[in-house]
């Protein structure tokens, strides 16, 4: 599963989040600092949300943190600013930061599924699975039946190499969703680490019925020809994969695996030169997504 | 309990008895016994409770020798001194326990003159100046030693003279004649650059945490120290040329177990080296005194997903009776143990679908062997475990298991897959303990093979193979007490009833740590071996047909050893 995935996920998850209830017109930039103020003098959360809210609109989504953090002092336990805040965090690309509001929210409002979700989709994003397991099991007791949630479940069993829970949780998603290609993948992806070779290369196939060139399908295929050493298919299947999904370095790590067996030595140096690349720069980019502060967004999703 | 013959080929026979502790037998199916505190094994290593840095989580290596060429096996438990004992040698001894015969042993460390190494940290074995009689090699924290074996039970300690001494934090270790010049040569591997004037502060910053707790700095975060190859230039000395050859990993990266292994049975040994927070090293020998590193492209150097793992112990094993040596990496929690299936030219991961993998997650692995613990035909594994920060069972622990761990024990089922066991056969494996250092032997020559294992900061354990239902046996021995003949690196053959097992004389194994250099096959129902055959060092072989089965067999090299 790459970030690229989860990301998607992550805005289909902020885009089906609470508060996200009618904004009026966005005010003029001039008459926005003044207001602020105002709402600040006057200890007015909804003011203040709202002010952030459509800062967040006019795609200034580093503005929203001065109204947030007002708010959040203003009302630290408030089901609303928490939950304002956790959006705007996971909508900017700031899992760190939308831990601060996610971790208490799940505690305060233990029965809410999506604040379980995003708290564990918060923590695969930020690369700690094992950590987002527990809130995305909570979430799939509270809402068993929401794919988008046991497909987050069984990708995090399969990021801990806990591939019969995940196949256990992705058939009940394939189940709900079946014609989700991402979650055929995965389940491939599941039945690849169990050792049950048709299985994978079946699912494989079929999310790639549905999704031309999906890159964990591809992926999951390659790794099959790889042990039915059919080199130069797998080969193909991994180029297929990386063209989809560049930056993934399993796949640059295979398919270097399976240049050397094809006695391919400058693909395979490239290719564990590109995978190592590739983790480098995963791991940079888990430290932006721990340390990214509101004040310092840049890009991201702007607010629905 | 058996009393086991040993039969040197063409030059008769003698016996050994062997008496048995007067116990009540184990119940059916059982495996091991603690026999430790009624051997008069007492052992307890000593760190410091808190390992607050990260050298006082890492030692405790173990030898399996026969130092007094007895025909018995004895047992070396590598000591460790603490940041507070550090400049104080003497409040942390290790044992040498000679095997006494009768089912006890007896710490000699001090009379022999090997009780004292310093900081120690694990230990390999082999009969460096071809005397007839096994040495000791000692990592340490500091100087490491070279114990020569005078012949009479004591040792001379001969690491400086010898130019072996090498200095900063010694690993893992071993002893092969890469070059094929009739002389052994030594690989040191070494973790972190430590200076202990100036530690790290438990808990300065992220790399001194583990999910929020504050713990022990390191490695990540720490420089590493480049490994030493010492090649033997005769006359008693060696000359470090790691550079030189291509094994110096010169980026430092942080090694530990290491095995000698002839990868594609070219007659060249090869070398692997397990890196902590790293990729392996995979070092193939180009035949003209020089390595080139290829774990990469061979597929040994990280896990299937290419994640650097934290890879501390390796045993080598011919599991699927290939004839080729495969390799088995211990790894840190949330990673798994890894097991490269050797296809010929390439390594294959195949954890996962040797069911091997998922039970391993939770633990920290170190102390690893394949032995076939019943005898039948087929190598088994085990792996001892236990995590470095004992501030763990505060934390939030995710998929990991607390600080204090059991064991694995995988039976192999013959088809490329393996069951775990340990509940089932033997439950003091289950038994949370912290563990590190494993070798494995046959204590009392009875056919199946026992345990030893060195716990941090904890008692040793040995465990005695009371399984009853065990097939039949030969231990074979190459070449035997007092003999000159050079048998590191040897591969020995057995057939019997269509099945042909390959195993590997080697020195330096498991994690830090030396397994009994006599090579034991199981041989299930067969009663003979149909064929032993011998491939020595050198390139001549040995062969013997028609071997009964169930005694030790001592086999004798075809021709003098070269001159050292």
């Amino acid at each position: 599963m790459s970030l690229r995935v989860l990301y998607t996920a992550l805005v289909i998850a902020a885009v089906a989040s609470p508060g996200q209830s009618s904004v009026p017109a966005a005010p003029a930039p001039q008459g926005d600092e003044a207001a602020l103020r105002e709402a600040a003098a006057a200890g007015s959360v909804p003011a203040l949300l709202e002010i952030a809210e459509l800062r967040s609109r006019r795609g200034d989504l580093g503005g929203t943190a001065e109204p947030l953090r007002l708010a959040l002092a203003l009302a630290p336990n408030s089901e609303r600013v928490l939950a304002a805040y956790a959006q705007t965090a996971m909508a900017a690309r700031a899992p760190g930061q939308a831990l601060l509001a996610l971790e208490p929210l799940s505690r305060m409002y233990p029965s809410v599924a999506q604040y379980a979700y995003l708290l564990g989709v918060a923590w695969m994003q930020l690369g700690d699975p094992a950590s987002a397991q527990p809130a995305l099991e909570r979430a799939r007791e509270l809402e068993p039946r929401r794919p988008l949630t046991l497909a987050a479940l069984g990708i995090a069993h399969n990021q801990q190499k806990r591939f019969a829970e995940a196949k256990q949780v992705l058939e009940e998603a394939i189940a709900l969703a079946p014609d989700d290609a991402e979650v055929l993948g995965v389940l491939a992806e599941a039945e690849e680490g169990l050792g049950d070779r048709a299985a994978a290369e079946a699912h494989a196939k079929s999310a790639l019925e549905r999704a031309p060139g999906q890159a964990t399908g591809l992926l999951v295929l390659g790794l099959v020809r790889m042990q039915e050493q059919r080199y130069a298919e797998a080969r193909q299947a991994f180029e297929g994969a990386l063209a989809r999904s560049p930056d993934t370095a399993k796949t640059h790590y295979q398919l270097s695996l399976a240049c050397a067996r094809l006695g391919d030595r400058q693909c395979a140096a490239r290719e564990v030169e590109r995978y190592q690349k590739a983790q480098r720069d995963v791991a940079a980019n888990l430290v932006t997504l721990r340390t990214q502060s509101l004040e310092n967004l840049q890009t991201g999703e702007p607010l629905p | 309990m058996t009393k086991p013959r040993w039969t040197l080929l063409g030059l008769g026979a003698f016996l050994v008895a062997m008496p048995a502790l007067a116990v009540e037998p184990l119940p059916a199916g059982q495996l091991f016994r603690d026999v430790t505190g009624a051997a008069g094994i007492n052992f307890r290593h000593r760190s410091a409770p808190e390992k607050k840095y990260i050298v006082e989580s890492m030692a405790g290596g173990v030898a399996l020798l026969d130092y007094d060429g007895d025909g018995l096996l004895d047992i070396y438990l590598v000591n460790s001194l603490t940041v507070d004992t550090a400049t104080s040698p003497t409040t942390a001894p290790s044992a040498l326990y000679r095997n006494l015969g009768d089912g006890r042993f007896v710490d000699v460390a001090v009379q022999a003159g090997v009780a004292y190494p310093g900081w120690g940290m694990g230990a390999c074995v082999a009969d460096v100046d071809g005397d007839g009689f096994q040495d000791i090699y000692v990592t340490a924290l500091g100087p490491n030693r070279l114990y020569r074996n005078r012949g009479d039970g004591t040792f001379t300690e001969i690491g400086a003279a010898s130019g072996v001494e090498a200095g900063g934090w010694s690993t893992g270790c071993g002893f092969a004649d890469y070059d094929r010049d009739g002389d052994l040569d030594l690989f040191v591997s070494r973790y972190v650059k430590i200076d202990l004037a100036s530690l790290p502060q438990f808990g300065r910053d992220k790399t001194c945490q583990f999910r929020g707790v504050a713990v022990q700095c390191g490695p990540r975060g720490l420089p590493g120290l480049p490994d030493l190859f010492f090649r033997n230039e005769g006359g008693g000395r060696f000359a470090e040329v790691g550079a030189k050859i291509g094994v110096a990993d010169a980026t430092g990266h942080y090694g530990l177990g290491i095995a000698w292994i002839d990868t594609d049975l070219d007659g060249w040994i090869d070398l692997f080296v397990a890196n902590d927070a790293g990729p392996n090293f995979l070092y193939r020998n180009k035949h003209d005194g020089t390595f080139s590193e290829e774990a990469f492209p061979t597929g040994v150097a990280v896990s299937e997903d290419g994640a650097e793992q934290g890879c501390m112990g390796v045993a080598i094993g011919d599991y699927d009776n290939s004839g080729r040596p495969s390799i088995f990496v211990t790894n840190f929690a949330e990673e798994y143990n890894a097991l490269y299936h050797n296809d010929g030219a390439y390594f294959t991961d195949v954890s996962f679908r040797s069911k091997t993998a998922a039970s391993s997650l939770p633990y920290v692995g170190w102390g690893t062997a394949f032995f076939d613990y019943d005898n039948d035909g087929w190598l088994d594994i085990i792996v001892v475990n236990g995590h470095v920060y004992p501030q763990l069972d505060q934390a939030r622990l995710g998929a990991s298991a607390p600080y204090r761990q059991r064991k694995l024990l995988y039976r192999n089922r013959g088809d490329g897959t393996f069951d775990e066991v340990a509940a089932q056969l033997a439950p003091m494996l289950m038994e949370d303990r912290v563990s590190r250092g494993l070798a494995q032997g046959d204590f009392d020559l009875d056919g199946r093979l026992d345990l030893v294992i060195n716990d941090l900061d904890g008692s040793a354990q040995l465990l005695h193979n009371e399984l009853k239902a065990t097939g039949n046996w030969l231990l074979a021995a190459l070449p035997g007490p007092g003999s000159t003949r050079d048998v590191l690196g040897a591969i020995v053959t057995a057939r019997s009833k269509g099945l042909a097992q390959t195993r590997n004389v080697r020195s330096g194994t498991s994690y830090i740590s030396q397994d009994d250099m006599a090579q034991h096959f199981g041989l299930a129902a067969a009663t003979t071996v149909d064929a032993l055959e011998v491939r020595w060092p050198d390139g001549k072989r040995t062969l013997v047909r028609e071997l009964p089965a169930n005694r030790v067999i001592v086999v004798p090299a075809p021709v003098a050893a070269p001159a050292r």
